[in-house]
């Protein structure tokens, strides 16, 4: 069933175009690497902010709504250009470690961003100017941090894991 | 001694076989030269936005400069250390590749506008005009908004060279 649904992705014309022409791939990946570093780049401030370190303004909520949709415009770059790589060869994908493990990673950051903006950030207002930040805040930029990271090397590794069907 | 005859030379030192034949080394030192993109990117981006009038503009130049600018230079010395390690590791790939070098040059220029364009305004003196913060070279980077379009283009181009240099 999932095989058939992975061969069918794989049989499209645009997943064919992607991987026929030489210079699709490279592009799709420098727009990816672009992304993943706008993402990360721009996440980095607001985490270490949480984490306890300034940044250029005092206010933790107005640093994140001015950084958020640089990270949100990234992340849907990210989603578009990676998607079209994973159509390119969506059987080699599935059966990839590294990459069902980097959507795993991706996933439980998501969650992460949730349960903070579901504890911490309902109560900026007390704590936005001041350092050390709460505990909860902490917490979420931490293991943001980390799995950011993680993203990143998951990623990377799936270039050299990744065994093509062509 | 010719780039060719340095390139095989290179890529025949045990320290650069015991990097390709140690399976994780290459794959690690990659990562860990996007992560320090990453940083690049991401501190490129608010200051030069912030040059061009475009991001947090409420914050003063210097201020903003001052909490990135450091991070930089943390980052771009781990992206040569990282770059380096790679280049000994495969020299092929990279000592006669001219995306490579078009690479080498973007982060020299980059490099060089930032060091000689961007740290001296934190040196500037922050004036309070009415409600605004500005500071003494105001007007100069008021014309020079081109540029920090120009510099986001230029980190960016960087990525791409980058990436292309596997395929090329």
């Amino acid at each position: 069933m999932i095989n058939t649904i992975l061969q069918q992705i794989y049989d499209l014309p645009v997943s064919a175009a992607i991987r026929e022409n030489v210079n699709a791939f490279p592009v799709l990946e420098s727009f990816h690497v672009l992304a993943i570093a706008l993402v990360f780049g721009t996440i980095l401030i607001v985490d270490l902010r949480l984490v306890g370190w300034a940044s250029h303004r005092g206010s933790a909520q107005r640093l994140i709504a001015e950084l958020l949709p640089y990270t949100w415009v990234a992340f849907v770059l990210a989603i578009i250009s990676g998607t079209l790589m994973f159509i390119s060869n969506a059987p080699a994908y599935a059966n990839n470690t590294q990459f069902l493990l980097k959507l795993v990673a991706i996933a439980v950051a998501g969650l992460n961003m949730a349960v903070f903006h579901m504890t911490a950030f309902r109560k900026i207002a007390e704590w936005d100017e001041s350092m050390p930040t709460p505990r909860a805040a902490r917490t979420a930029g931490i293991l943001s941090l980390i799995l950011w990271v993680l993203v990143i090397f998951l990623g990377r590794w799936i270039g050299f894991t990744l065994e093509m069907v062509f | 001694m010719s780039i060719e005859v340095f390139s095989e030379w290179l890529y025949a030192t045990s320290f650069s076989t015991g990097l390709r034949e140690t399976t994780w080394a290459i794959p690690t030192i990659q990562s860990i030269h996007i992560f320090a993109i990453s940083i690049i990117i991401g501190s490129a981006l608010v200051t030069e936005l912030r040059l061009a009038g475009m991001f947090a503009v409420d914050r003063a130049v210097p201020d903003v400069l001052r909490r990135y600018l450091p991070w930089m230079g943390r980052a771009l010395a781990i992206l040569l250390l990282t770059g380096l390690l790679l280049v000994v590791a495969e020299p092929g790939r990279t000592i006669g590749n001219t995306v490579f070098w078009i690479k080498m040059a973007l982060v020299v220029g980059a490099s060089v506008v930032t060091l000689k364009a961007r740290e001296p305004l934190l040196r500037e003196n922050i004036v309070v005009e009415g409600d605004e913060l500005a500071f003494e070279g105001e007007d100069r980077a008021e014309a020079s908004k081109l540029l920090a379009w120009f510099m986001v283009l230029v980190w960016c181009a960087i990525v791409f060279c980058g990436r292309f240099i596997a395929y090329t």
